[in-house]
């Protein structure tokens, strides 16, 4: 009887969920309303998480609770910790959800909201959940070892080569993007900027507390610098009503740029306990709450979407970047449905603190789940808003003009009502002197957010304080990224440096820090330079290139998980991580391949810088503007090369694993699993930690 | 009523308890923990020393994702 009604149950989430899509996908006229999105997405989830997790967790890789984890055989308090489920799911889904999520979406919103919500919604239920969790999985089976080694040891040594060289090539483009999102955020924002600012004393006074006063009292200290960072997002609004005050924190975008560089260079080379740690705990708390009282709002509010489910701009000629639906609706999304960068959590610190086997399933798909959750919520805050707004904000001016009236009259031709004063109006009411070509993302999903929220609490009065929050919480966790990727990065030249010249390769030197520090700054601070100065907004050229090398680490991981299944003699269900990996190589290789030769200016790198080569040899390049446009010239070729070095990557990848499964499949290598050997658990059924005093 | 209040104060206990491990207010008691079962030799750390030898390791190695 309990069977029969647990079915019924199932069956009506199902049913629910698949009506929810189908509304999705095929109404026209009326605006939707975003309740559909809430309850396709969570339906989906349920059944992919009660049905698909629990067939791999029991077929593909039979988790055995009776295997002693990592964390406990080498427990030690440090490393080694074995922690309660929820709280490491916690964790777990802290250190995955980063800016790429919000960011993404909203980008992918130029195409409608249709296929940045399915691909969200399906791409994570069959690929991005399966390859956090199988990940995850087998760095548990191995002692906690890391994607880098695990490619070198169950694929090829150059297999955990290219893995190593993703790892830095997809560090330095994601900082240099995410620094991008940034400097037009700020820009000429005197109110953001004070309050992103704010954030350095606070961090540090905090860093100061954590360090001398009260060692290690995270909660406390944390929760008194919100309660000082949420005063300064309301102080800011006096630092831009004052001329002199406003004047002094507003910056260009060069400007900004060279701020953020020096920003990250400090925050790379002090010591870590000063800045970058009580940042991230700031950062861990605000973006927390932020998420979930962004999912409370939609709820509470429940805003219709005034985006088409399809524009006319699948058809690649999109202001916001430039690219058909296919590939580029799956490259601009990313982190929500797909990431690679998820497979380093997989394999860093979560294994080591995984208290059982089953575990696995809810940490590494549930949390992923989570995040395409918050990838969601962001296409609904984008959506939410008139399609008008959101090109104005969006698009760079040397597409829609620079001027309110020229962003009107373009963006109104292209079937989107916009007028001029709605415009004016708006950047007024959200307390910016102007939102127009703001790329990146960052300001037009504050917009939606603001709206969602002051529509909850506060209405119209409110609406510049929840915009600047929401505009703080984007930039304070953006820069958290910046800071730790910095340092990460930092660790990563040191030890290739450490190869070439051994004394950088010692991580106490301070001369090979400051070193390999300028070294990682000046990789990604060059990337970033470009992108404030490139004329179509940087967004265009730079978050492809980033999602082109998200979605190589994701073919690394998938390509590692798949040789592992199949020496683990899973071949009747390796679809289940070949079929995800085949789509991520064809969507990344014909992005690449667009990228670089496409005849559209406005898409390919090479035609680009042709295009520019032939004004100046035309002469419709004024003097002056000479060496600039040759700096241009570079920069597109340089990108040019940057993806097709990626596209190559994934190519060698893909030859080296397929011999690999040839030779295994025709029994002409034997398939040697490196797993550590097995140990029987000591602890009881039902043990939640409560030994450690854990519960 | 007492069975209500009982079961409050234990699910507050449960929350508090998760959101000093999750944000990591409770490590060096963890620590603390499995070194007395290990009985390991080396020198037990000052909470001074733990929590900057922690965020010193933490901080190495990709913890934050895009």
């Amino acid at each position: 009887m309990k069977s029969v009604l647990k079915f019924i149950v199932w069956l009506c989430v199902a049913v629910a969920g698949a009506g929810a899509l189908a509304t999705i996908a095929l109404h026209r006229g009326e605006p939707l309303n975003a309740t559909w999105f809430v309850v396709a997405a969570v339906c989906c989830y349920m059944v992919a998480y009660r049905l698909y997790s629990a067939f791999i967790a029991a077929r593909l890789l039979a988790l055995d609770d009776t295997r002693a984890t990592p964390a406990e055989i080498h427990d030690d308090g440090r490393d080694f910790v074995p922690t309660n489920k929820w709280v490491l799911f916690g964790h777990h889904f802290a250190a995955i959800a980063g800016p790429g999520p919000l960011v993404g979406p909203t980008l992918a919103a130029q195409f409608g909201y249709l296929p940045g919500t399915l691909w969200l919604i399906l791409g994570a239920a069959v690929a991005g959940c399966v390859q956090d969790f199988i990940i995850l999985f087998c760095s548990i089976r191995r002692d906690g070892k890391t994607l880098g080694q695990m490619a070198r040891e169950e694929v090829s040594a150059r297999g955990g080569f290219i893995a190593q060289i993703a790892v830095l090539a997809i560090m330095v483009i994601l900082l240099a993007v995410v620094a991008l999102v940034v400097v037009n955020a700020l820009k000429s924002s005197p109110w953001g900027t004070f309050t992103l600012a704010m954030t350095i004393p606070i961090a540090l006074l905090l860093g100061v507390y954590l360090r001398f006063i009260r060692p290690g009292r995270v909660l406390e200290a944390s929760l008194f610098g919100v309660a000082l960072v949420l005063i300064a997002v309301v102080a800011g609004q006096w630092v831009a009503a004052s001329p002199s005050w406003a004047q002094a924190f507003t910056f260009g975008g060069v400007s900004l740029a060279f701020i953020i560089i020096a920003y990250g260079f400090a925050a790379a080379v002090l010591p870590v306990w000063l800045l970058l740690a009580p940042r991230d705990y700031l950062s861990a708390f605000i973006k927390t709450g932020a998420i979930f009282s962004l999912a409370a709002g939609i709820l509470f509010v429940r805003p219709h979407m005034m985006m088409p489910p399809l524009t006319r701009f699948i058809d690649g000629s999109g202001p916001v970047f430039a690219g058909k639906i296919f590939p580029f609706c799956f490259i601009t999304i990313a982190c929500g449905a797909i990431s690679g960068f998820h497979s380093l959590i997989s394999s860093g610190t979560t294994p080591k603190m995984i208290l059982r086997e089953s575990h696995a399933r809810s940490i590494g798909y549930g949390a992923m789940l989570l995040e395409s959750f918050v990838g969601v919520m962001a296409m609904v805050a984008a959506c939410a808003m008139p399609p008008g707004i959101y090109f104005a904000i969006n698009s760079p001016a040397s597409i829609v003009g620079g001027t309110p009236d020229a962003a009107a009259a373009t963006i109104s031709s292209w079937g989107y009502h916009l007028d001029a004063q709605t415009m004016t109006n708006l950047a007024h009411s959200v307390g910016e002197q102007t939102l127009l070509n703001r790329a990146g993302g960052a300001p037009s999903l504050a917009v939606g957010m603001a709206q969602i929220f002051s529509n909850t609490i506060g209405g119209d009065r409110l609406l510049s304080i929840w915009y600047h929050f929401a505009i703080m919480f984007e930039a304070l966790f953006i820069l958290t990224v910046l800071d730790a990727g910095t340092r990460v990065g930092r660790f990563m030249v040191q030890e290739l440096g450490g190869r070439v010249w051994k004394p950088l390769g010692r991580t106490g030197w301070m001369p090979g820090i400051l070193l390999s520090s300028a070294i990682i700054v000046g990789l990604w601070g060059y990337f970033l330079h470009q992108g404030v100065v490139d004329p179509l907004g940087g967004i265009n050229s730079l978050w492809p290139l980033f999602g082109i090398a998200n979605q190589l680490l994701a073919a690394v991981a998938l390509v590692v998980a798949t040789t592992i299944l199949l020496k683990m003699k899973r071949l009747r269900w390796i679809w289940v991580t070949l079929a995800p990996m085949a789509w991520l190589v064809a969507v990344t290789m014909t992005a690449s391949y667009q990228k670089i030769f496409d005849a559209n200016p406005n898409l390919g790198f090479l035609s680009k810088a042709s295009a520019l080569a032939a004004q100046i040899a035309a002469g419709q390049i004024p003097a002056a503007k000479i060496a600039e446009t040759h700096r241009l010239i570079f920069n597109q070729r340089l990108d040019a090369a940057v993806t097709g070095v990626l596209a190559l990557m994934i190519l060698v990848l893909l030859v080296e694993a397929l011999a690999q499964w040839y030779a295994i499949l025709s029994s002409r290598r034997e398939a040697v699993l490196h797993e550590a050997p097995y140990v029987a658990t000591k602890w009881a059924e039902g043990f939640t930690g409560a030994a450690h005093g854990d519960d | 009523m007492r069975r209500v209040a009982k079961f409050a104060k234990r699910s507050l206990g449960r929350f508090w308890r998760g959101l000093r491990e999750w944000c990591g207010d409770a490590s060096y008691e963890r620590y603390l923990r499995a070194k007395g079962r290990q009985n390991a030799e080396q020198r037990t750390l000052t909470p001074e020393e733990f929590y900057v030898e922690q965020i010193n390791r933490r901080y190495s190695r990709p913890n934050r994702c895009c």
